[in-house]
């Protein structure tokens, strides 16, 4: 009995521990969006692992899960290289989380659009991709060319909008707030529009991939999502259009920062170079899994079309400045709970 | 019994002392969170706690919903469990191994598989239509009735299995003995069988209830954004907001409302053995 | 009476067993999302199952964590459930009360209250807390059923067993451990099962590359759509009901619940 249990222990500590004896050899842990990690694995991952002759470790998750347990854990951070998006890089600069990015060990900065290299205004974080945010809905039920056309009552109890956890529920609050044409930085006539349709909206989604899933099994027929869905809608097989609505589309950054305290800041910074690397920008434009920032990357009409491309289209979008959004969140997210939550 | 009692208390610290310090240890200074602001002691978490529209709305659903789950699984499940005891030995077997097979699998691949049958392109709904039933798809997704089907199919289980063997141990002549008096179904249900096996419907119906006032992944998954319960918030405000002192707040009426359902049902026992 | 019976009884039974039927074709689908019915038949989404690598590696987490920690269980759980029953230990009840304790408290509270007061201070391993959490969980369990088989064991056996010259700690593992077998399988399978399928104790003890089975699968399907989680979700089906049926023949399940 008692060599049985031993065995099993044994055999326990073996699997369980298969985490931890490969923390001997040289590792880097890395944080990111849990969207597309097959793509990232062949085109990112992998190739970086051979190159660098060390172990990467992925955490995925939504961006607001994963901040949080950043601050958690920050007395013994267990993350080195974090992706998310702009707002949230900043208020974990703010928090005193991340460590400065030496732009001498990132040589690939150079090869990046300017309003990439330092979003933050604080030297804590890169810009790696960017995308536009609009309406997504089926072109054969509606006909979408306002913000405010969400509200129609043709779709009362057919559309979604994204959670204001995320990252794309302040932004589309933007856009309303623009919509309606008043100036308010707290949104408060926008979060007023949305609690009057509350009962119209099916569900206030977390995660892109979420959303797909709404629309593909027809709950429902428009919602807001931003352009990095675009390729899996596609694949839906189902009449989807993207909007472009006439005050204009939104859109966000998502940038990559080094974690205060990371193990080994130097393999952070080179695993951050190679991302930013025009053969690693290019194929995950290939693959459409992201946009690229880096400008030597070049994609073929029927490409570029699918994804946020190009200077231009970056001068097209209306950005929310991290900064505003974390001015302002705490007023947004009280108005929220006390008239959209409940 | 034996003699030496420093042997037996060796042989009990090992439990008591890692159930101890790995658990009881860590949950206590969670739960003093919920009373302490800054360096005092104080109730205004729980004053902010409630003094929150989404708040209340969240624990008075959760109530809600746990006891429509308890009330109905506890109706189904009388019906139900008389039917398995009535089928005899032979196939009882059978039966509750059937009846515990949900049990025994993840509450996330339960909860998943509603997710295609009541969606708008779902099972349900297809079937609805195709006989002529509704005209629309009906919404069921991300609404309180999703998650109580969700629930109810969780926990039913958890009901029967006390009831059948309450019905089992009821002695076997008084159904039909106060039949042959003429009493009415109706009468020998609510004067014979509930009195007799109400240890049963308290075991079952407070698995039910504390069960479902604490899922975390039908809530997660079938409510979604707008039909948090209380267990759903708690994650939300920890994973979003690092808001750890509402989370103690929900913490503590969790246990709380756990403790008493679990001491209400050993008084309710009790009074009926000492009768 | 009997008719109504019998058919409420089959409804419920399609009710409770229906949607895993569904689950089990859904998986099944040739398809790109999922949909019911299948859009064509194909063993596709399973295959994809077993080369998902985040699947893979939260697969034998979640089987080492669930048999580690039941055993463990076990181990502090059987001596602590002999020496309610065969002692009369000081505070025998408050005892009783702390190792049972663990049942009553909601899982993602343990998960909260590790992960802030254990991990983060302490410093420890986030394995080891996912140990931790499973095992307290499970200590009442073991208690419970192993006392419950003590209860049938008469104490003159083992009275028979110290007067022909055996010691105490032979008398437990010759007489005691052999009588209460069933009742310690009885618990290993409970114990297994609930680690197995845990999910609110494990939803803040996940780090980088550590994730249980149930946990991968609420955040895989957060970020994709395809029907691979209804694969796995049937081939887990699948596995409980070899368990079950296991469980069943080898000691009659149904006495235990």
């Amino acid at each position: 009995m008692t060599a049985r249990i031993l065995l099993a222990f044994s055999a326990l500590s073996l699997v369980l521990g298969a985490n931890t004896a490969s923390a001997q050899d040289k590792t880097l842990t890395i944080s990111v969006y849990g969207i597309a990690q097959d793509a990232y694995k062949a085109a990112l991952y992998d190739p970086f692992e051979a190159k660098c002759g060390c172990k990467i470790v992925v955490e995925s998750g939504t961006a607001s899960e994963r901040l949080a347990k950043l601050e958690v854990n920050a007395a013994a951070p267990t993350v080195d290289v974090i992706a998310f998006s702009d707002a949230n890089a900043l208020e974990a600069a703010n928090k005193d989380l991340l460590a400065p990015i030496d732009t001498a060990k990132v040589p690939n900065l150079g090869e990046i659009y300017d309003f990439a290299k330092d979003p933050l205004g604080n030297g804590m974080g890169v810009g790696y991709t960017f995308y536009g945010t609009s309406i997504v809905y089926r072109s054969d039920l509606v006909k979408i060319d306002s913000w405010l056309d969400l509200f129609k009552p043709e779709l009362a109890g057919q559309i979604a909008l994204p959670n204001i956890t995320g990252t794309q529920g302040p932004i589309t609050l933007f856009m309303l707030q623009k919509a309606i044409g008043k100036e308010d930085p707290t949104f408060s006539d926008a979060i007023d529009l949305v609690a009057e349709h509350k009962d119209d909206v099916v569900t206030f989604y977390n995660s892109g991939s979420q959303l797909i899933q709404l629309l593909q099994q027809e709950e429902v027929v428009a919602s807001v999502t931003g352009r990095f869905t675009w390729p899996s809608l596609m694949k839906l097989g189902m009449p989807v259009a993207w909007a472009t609505p006439k005050e204009g589309q939104t859109g966000g950054m998502n940038v990559l920062s080094i974690v205060k305290g990371a193990k080994d800041p130097e393999l952070a910074q080179q695993f951050i170079d190679y991302w930013l690397s025009a053969e690693v920008q290019q194929k995950l434009a290939d693959g459409l899994v992201d946009s690229p920032v880096n400008t030597k990357v070049t994609l073929p009409d029927d490409k570029a079309e699918m994804l946020t491309y190009g200077a231009d289209s970056a001068e097209s979008i209306n950005f929310l400045p991290p900064a505003q959004q974390l001015e302002n969140r705490d007023a947004w997210l009280q108005n929220w709970n006390s008239k959209v939550a409940n | 019994m034996f003699a030496n009692r420093r042997l037996g208390i060796l042989l009990l610290a090992p439990a008591t002392l890692f159930v101890l310090v790995g658990f009881i240890i860590p949950v206590l200074i969670l739960l003093a969170g919920a009373f302490r602001s800054g360096d005092t002691w104080t109730l205004t978490n729980y004053i902010d706690f409630f003094g929150q529209p989404l708040n209340r709305e969240v624990f008075v659903r959760t109530f809600r919903l746990g006891l429509i789950v308890t009330a109905v699984s506890a109706v189904i499940g009388y019906g139900v469990a008389m039917a398995v005891v009535e089928a005899g030995p032979k196939s009882k077997g059978r039966l509750v191994a059937m009846l515990v097979l949900p049990l025994m699998i993840s509450p996330v691949a339960r909860t998943y598989a509603w997710l295609v049958i009541l969606g708008r392109t779902g099972f349900v709904n297809v079937a609805l239509t195709s006989i002529g039933l509704t005209d629309a798809p009906l919404r069921i997704l991300f609404t309180e009735t999703a998650v109580f089907i969700g629930l109810i199919q969780l926990f039913f289980p958890l009901m029967v299995l006390p009831l059948i063997s309450s019905l089992e141990n009821m002695p076997r002549d008084v159904v039909p003995a106060a039949r042959v008096l003429g009493a009415s179904w109706f009468s020998v249900f609510f004067k014979v069988i509930l009195p007799l096996t109400r240890e049963g419907l308290v075991v079952g119906g407070t698995l039910v209830f504390v069960g479902s006032l604490t899922a975390y992944v039908t809530p997660a998954i079938l409510g979604g954004s707008k039909v948090l319960m209380l267990e759903t918030l708690l994650y939300q405000r920890v994973s979003v907001a690092n808001d750890f002192a509402s989370a103690a707040v929900i913490a503590v009426i969790l246990i709380a409302m756990s403790i008493l359902t679990n001491m209400l049902l050993k008084r309710l026992a009790s009074v009926r053995r000492g009768r | 009476m009997r008719i109504a019976g019998n058919l409420l009884l089959t409804l419920v039974l399609i009710f409770l067993i229906g949607p895993f039927v569904i689950i089990c074709i859904a998986g099944l689908s040739g398809g790109e999302t999922l949909a019911f019915p299948p859009d064509g038949l194909s063993l596709r989404w399973v295959q994809r199952v077993f080369e998902v690598e985040s699947f893979r590696s939260a697969f034998w987490l979640s089987i080492a964590l669930a048999i580690g920690s039941t055993l463990l269980a076990l181990i502090l759980g059987i001596p602590a459930a002999y020496a309610l029953d065969r002692y009369n230990p000081p505070m025998a009840e408050t005892i009783r009360n702390i190792v049972t304790a663990p049942i009553i408290v909601p899982g993602i509270i343990v998960g909260l209250a590790l992960l802030r007061h254990l991990v983060v201070p302490l410093g420890i391993p986030i394995t080891l807390a996912l140990i931790i959490g499973h095992t307290a969980l499970l200590v009442p369990y073991a208690v419970r059923v192993v006392s419950a088989s003590l209860v049938n064991l008469r104490t003159d056996v083992e009275e028979a067993a110290v007067m022909l010259g055996a010691s105490r700690l032979q008398s437990f593992f010759k007489v005691v451990l052999p009588n209460i077998r069933s009742g310690i399988l009885a618990a290993f399978i409970i114990g297994f099962i609930t680690s197995f399928n845990q999910v609110p104790i494990s939803l803040f003890l996940t780090g980088p590359g550590v994730t249980t089975l149930p946990i991968g699968m609420m955040f895989y399907m957060e970020f994709n759509y395809d029907p691979s989680v209804a694969a796995l979700s049937g081939l887990l089906a699948i596995m409980s009901l070899a368990i079950v049926m296991l469980a069943e023949k080898l000691l009659g399940l149904s006495r235990y619940v």
